[in-house]
């Protein structure tokens, strides 16, 4: 226990201090962006990993987040900042809507309902130009030059979501969730109210993944809805994150945030302009070939066998 | 748990280190370009980086800039607008461009633009289109192409002076330059008292037209109007084909419509097809035929009017760079303002007119694809070819 608390000691103040010791903007640009995938990442997990609903459709709660905050602007006149604080429980409001429609279905069907309500939410995004401006999409003056206050802003969502999320799983919700996911009928016969408690599970997600989303309207200053309702470019990272990392650990979407975030950038830059130009354009392929890769031969994802990669790449025995 | 974290945290920052590493000398001048080079809209990116690139090894074999060659930092965008944005800070703060060029599709354009005029650095657009784009008061940004609004303004004569149809629908992809130049050519249908049966927008990257265009069957109109990338624009062709729609004229607005791709994709679809463009080899521009033909020798394909808008934007940022009291961002902008130059493109002066600011004025043509060539046939005295109606569309397809 001790050890750990040392390790989370020395990662706080790397964190910390990282805009300090790397100055260049635009490796501060991708930690930061790495830790918004963080907080999707683990919001997913939440759901998905632990509570075994399974969300293809983490895109909506992204962008209503991100549109909330988006939309204080263009129609109130207010700050974008605003949505830090509103654009969680917009996503969540939408969140309701979205239980009480595809919580009557489970397994792939869930996942296929959150799947079609992501691509039904762009569509009205697009075609509802009185409130979203349409494919114009949203822009805004950033308010900031410097990344350091972002950087901090995104830090400290990306700590209180882990940090809430590892409460949350240390509690009584947390053990109703699991035996959600294990076995939905037989927590229902121990008197769990399994609807009930999906429907928290998805609402706690939501609400981080709509801040992300504000988060990053204020921080990239301009979202379309192709942008931000993307099923590839968002709720796919978000289960690519997760699987990477590790599905049901605490720090598995942290980690699997920083490999893909690394991994999408070394290949669009062709290994930041040292490789030839056409490494780039395999880098579709290399994310498949990953994915595939960490399906079958590290299912847990990299925390989750982390015993089983030490063991092969160190070729030390399994401690325990 | 504990001997993971602390791998990931030295791995990272290794990774940091090794890319400071590299640095190169400062004896060239290093402007940044912005293009899709992946994803759908990559065969845009790629006419338009081989273009400069050949630009690029003119301008530096004469001797480049002062002494200095110039070095074009080519970034892929992935033609979407969040990447674009962290790739123009990249070549900002990590490469030190002294300007930016380039912007294919409009919304990536748009949100560069919005990260260059924040950091005060110059951007000159050759391509992203949307009218917004210079309508927002911007001073560093500046824009070689017309806006979307005038794509259409030469197909609006043709139209008025021998196509006169009564009435039009008209096809868009949902995305900024789709649905804005499609509102634009709706507006100049209802001045010109043409009956706009419907405006349908679509998703870009389908496969299956034929719900909407089977829609367009039955409305029969006088003339079908799209807004499309390439590959839309050919699938779109090829289906009309199939369900043997039968207008007076099928046309294109620009983008799409007129690269060799859609040709080759759409095969025998694509002919007698007309479509708004920027620029035409036989246009009289001092050096617009000479980079058709070197183009077509160096790489051995066709080029259009987004090879010629990128050929010219690389000479323009060889004449601001060459005239420019100092590299100083305030400095490369007063420089841009004052450009008054010609190029294979046809003159290039920022000025502000409309609503707009640093915009070039630039006119539009029109093409028309006849036995698989592209074909300027409008305006009638730059025209090479006679425009090619009425068309008999069942008989051109082969029915």
């Amino acid at each position: 226990m001790k050890s750990k608390n040392i390790t989370l000691i020395i990662l706080g103040i790397f964190f910390l201090l990282f805009p300090f010791i790397i100055k260049s903007e635009y490796y501060q640009h991708l930690v930061i962006i790495a830790l918004m995938w963080v907080v999707i990442g683990s919001s997913w997990n939440l759901l998905a990993g632990y509570t075994g609903q399974v969300s293809f459709g983490h895109a909506i709660f992204f962008g209503v987040g991100a549109y909330t905050a988006g939309i204080f602007v263009t129609k109130l006149e207010i700050s974008a900042w605003w949505g830090m604080l509103f654009g969680g429980f917009a996503a969540m409001l939408i969140a309701l809507f979205v239980g009480w429609v595809c919580f009557r279905l489970r397994g792939p069907y869930f996942a296929l309902a959150t799947l079609a309500g992501s691509e039904i939410i762009r569509l009205v995004a697009t075609n509802w130009e009185s409130l979203t401006d349409g494919m114009v999409g949203i822009l805004i003056i950033q308010s900031f030059r410097s990344k350091l206050p972002y950087y901090y802003i995104v830090l400290g969502l990306a700590a209180a979501c882990i940090y809430a999320i590892h409460l949350l799983m240390k509690s009584k919700w947390g053990y109703y969730f699991v035996s959600i996911r294990e076995d939905q009928d037989a927590a229902e016969s121990l008197g769990i109210n399994t609807t009930l408690y999906k429907n928290i599970s998805l609402l706690i997600s939501a609400f981080f993944a709509g801040s992300a989303g504000a988060f990053y309207m204020n921080y990239m200053a301009f979202i379309d809805p192709h942008v931000v309702f993307s099923l590839h470019y968002i709720s796919i990272m978000a289960i690519l994150v997760g699987i990477v990392g590790g599905v049901a650990t605490i720090m598995g979407p942290a980690v699997g945030a920083f490999v893909m975030v690394g991994v999408q950038e070394t290949f669009r830059s062709a290994f930041f302009g040292v490789a030839p130009r056409w490494i780039s354009e395999a880098h579709a392929l290399v994310f498949g070939l990953l994915v595939i890769f960490v399906i079958m031969f590290m299912a847990n994802g990299i925390v989750g066998d982390w015993g089983k990669i030490k063991r092969v790449l160190l070729g030390t025995r399994p401690s325990a | 748990m504990k001997k993971l974290i602390l791998v990931t945290v030295l791995l990272f920052s290794l990774g940091l280190l090794a890319g400071h590493g590299i640095s190169f000398a400062e004896d060239t001048i290093k402007v940044g370009i912005v293009l899709p080079l992946t994803g759908d809209q990559a065969k845009f990116g790629e006419i338009e980086k081989l273009s400069f690139d050949m630009a690029l090894e003119e301008i530096n074999g004469k001797g480049g800039i002062k002494g200095k060659k110039i070095e074009l930092v080519i970034e892929d965008d992935t033609g979407r607008p969040e990447v674009g944005r962290s790739v123009v800070e990249k070549l900002i703060t990590k490469d030190k461009v002294v300007m930016i060029g380039g912007g294919y599709s409009s919304s990536v354009t748009y949100a560069v633009a919005g990260v260059c005029q924040q950091n005060q650095m110059p951007f000159l657009i050759n391509t992203g289109a949307a009218d917004k784009i210079t309508e927002q008061k911007w001073d560093y940004i500046f824009r070689l192409n017309p806006p979307a609004s005038k794509y259409s303004a030469s197909v609006e004569e043709l139209l008025a002076e021998v196509i006169k149809p009564k009435t039009v629908t008209i096809l868009h992809e949902n995305s900024l330059f789709g649905t804005s130049s499609a509102k634009s050519f709706e507006k100049s249908c209802e001045k010109a008292g043409y009956k706009v049966l419907l405006k349908q927008g679509y998703e870009a990257g389908g496969i299956d037209f034929k719900p909407v265009l089977t829609q367009v069957k039955q409305l029969n109109p006088d003339v079908v109007y799209m807004v499309s990338y390439v590959m839309d624009a050919a699938l779109i062709m090829k289906q009309s084909k199939e369900l043997k729609i039968n207008p007076k004229m099928f046309i294109g607005g620009a983008a799409g419509f007129t690269l060799p791709e859609f040709q080759q994709n759409a095969g025998a679809a694509s002919e007698k097809i007309i479509s708004a463009t920027l620029w035409h080899q036989v246009l009289p521009f001092p050096g617009a035929m000479d980079y058709y033909n070197k183009f077509k020798a160096k790489f051995n394909k066709e080029t259009e009017y987004h090879g010629a808008e990128a050929y010219a934007a690389a000479y323009v940022i060889a004449d601001v760079l060459n005239r420019t009291k100092s590299l100083k961002n305030e400095d490369i902008k007063k420089a841009l303002s004052e450009t008054d130059m010609m190029t294979a493109f046809g003159p290039v002066k920022f000025t502000n007119w409309d609503k707009m600011t640093n915009q070039n004025k630039a006119s539009s043509y029109v093409v028309q694809w006849i036995d698989g060539k592209l074909e300027m046939v409008w305006p009638k005295n730059l025209a090479a070819k006679p425009f090619v109606f009425p068309v008999n569309w069942l008989k051109v397809w082969g029915y």
